[in-house]
């Protein structure tokens, strides 16, 4: 970790340690007492990372980052959100048992120092599944799962790329002010929005109290959007968020990230 | 029994397909009544929100309609929506409704006579549907 302190030239490392004996995200400075460092984080460091950046001025950051995490940053960064100049990645790979909980299909940063990169299955059992149900079956599962909602909002709270300043879904128009489930429109305006960015990190199915299986209906959307359009998120190479801007545009005058 | 009326919206641009909608009634042509139009400014300005609360509400389908892709008023609009509607298509599909529900097409002011095509068709492709199973679910 301190190899990389140095090799990188930062002037702050974003890491997570043990403290009070649970694992916690801890920003460290040039010559700082590192403590017990930790890579099994929990949570997406790219979220953290977004709430950090504003306080830094024009310090330089390291994280340690996860492929999920390095997609994330990577759409971050399309938005106007973070200078990707400021921060360099310590890429971080999964291992077997953290790749098979995700049923990840793309678990290797493009840059590893840490861990071993693990080869990971293409396909997904579970949407697999899911998919070759009939259309009215797949009303009932998804009615049944929706319907065990409670509107806690921790699959947006969780979510490294729900960074819009007024969530829609806290509007009224379209999630009632009282009482729960939220209604059947609720999860799927939230895979439409998440439709251009969305990582497949898995944080909304595992914040979930209520077990929806919610990272199964992500990656059914990406794939809609990958045979739509050719388009994966989280790759370096295109510039502009897909669904609100035309091919090739920047963010340049537009604010409405959503 | 009484025969399945299927209720449809359709969201109209206030710039090419609310002027075709009312040149087709100008003109007097015949159409299913069972539609209500909505006018919006560019067919852009159709979340794809809205699509799926109006069907998670129990509309049998929904139509939006634009201007012909390069004679949007407001120069790209349409072009983002040809993104955003078959998408939500689809999206609809995985969770169980079918796609044909919801229905992007373009008419311009000229076209009265295609404005009343795309309706009939619609009507009819929804009667063979049958009405939304979520009219039914309660929430």
């Amino acid at each position: 970790m301190r190899i990389a302190f140095e090799e990188m030239k930062a002037d702050r490392l974003l890491t997570a340690r043990t403290e009070h004996g649970n694992v916690a995200p801890v920003l460290l400075a040039r010559g700082d007492e590192p403590g017990e460092l930790r890579t099994d984080v929990p949570y997406q460091m790219a979220n953290i990372l977004l709430r950090v950046v504003p306080y830094l001025g024009s310090d330089k950051i390291a994280v340690v980052a996860r492929r999920c995490d390095e997609k994330a940053i990577a759409e971050m960064s399309k938005r106007g959100l973070l200078d990707s100049g400021k921060i360099s990645l310590i890429g971080l790979a999964c291992d077997a048992e953290q790749v098979s909980e995700c049923r990840c299909s793309d678990p290797c940063p493009s840059k590893v120092h840490i861990g071993e990169c693990v080869k990971a299955s293409p396909t997904d059992k579970v949407v697999e599944d899911l998919l070759a149900k009939s259309i009215s079956e797949r009303l009932e599962f998804w009615t049944a799962q929706f319907r065990k909602c409670n509107k806690c909002f921790g699959c947006t709270s969780n979510c490294p790329v729900c960074f819009c300043d007024e969530c829609l879904l806290e509007e009224k128009t379209f999630t009632p002010e009282k009482g729960i489930p939220p209604g059947f429109a609720f999860h799927l305006i939230r895979s439409i929005h998440l439709a251009d960015k969305c990582v497949e990190c898995g944080e909304c199915e595992r914040a979930c109290p209520a077990d929806i299986p919610l990272l199964a209906l992500r990656k059914m959307v990406n794939r809609d959007v990958k045979e739509l359009f050719g388009f994966v998120s989280g790759d370096g190479e295109t510039t502009s968020p897909l669904l609100t801007t035309l091919d090739g545009d920047s963010m340049e005058g537009d604010n409405d990230v959503c | 029994m009484t025969e399945f009326k299927p209720d449809i919206l359709a969201f109209c641009c206030n710039w090419c397909s609310y002027a075709g909608a009312d040149l087709a009634g100008v003109n007097r042509l015949q159409m299913p009544t069972n539609v209500n139009v909505v006018r919006v400014m560019c067919s852009a300005s159709v979340k794809p929100e809205y699509v799926i609360k109006a069907l998670s509400q129990g509309i049998d389908g929904v139509l939006v309609l634009g201007c012909h892709i390069g004679d949007c008023h407001y120069m790209t609009g349409n072009h983002r929506t040809a993104k955003r509607i078959p998408l939500t298509a689809k999206v609809l599909e995985k969770v169980g409704i079918d796609s044909r529900r919801v229905k992007l097409d373009w008419v311009s002011a000229a076209e009265g006579d295609k404005f009343q095509q795309v309706i009939t068709e619609f009507v009819e492709e929804i009667k063979g549907l049958g009405p939304n199973p979520l009219r039914e679910v309660r929430f």
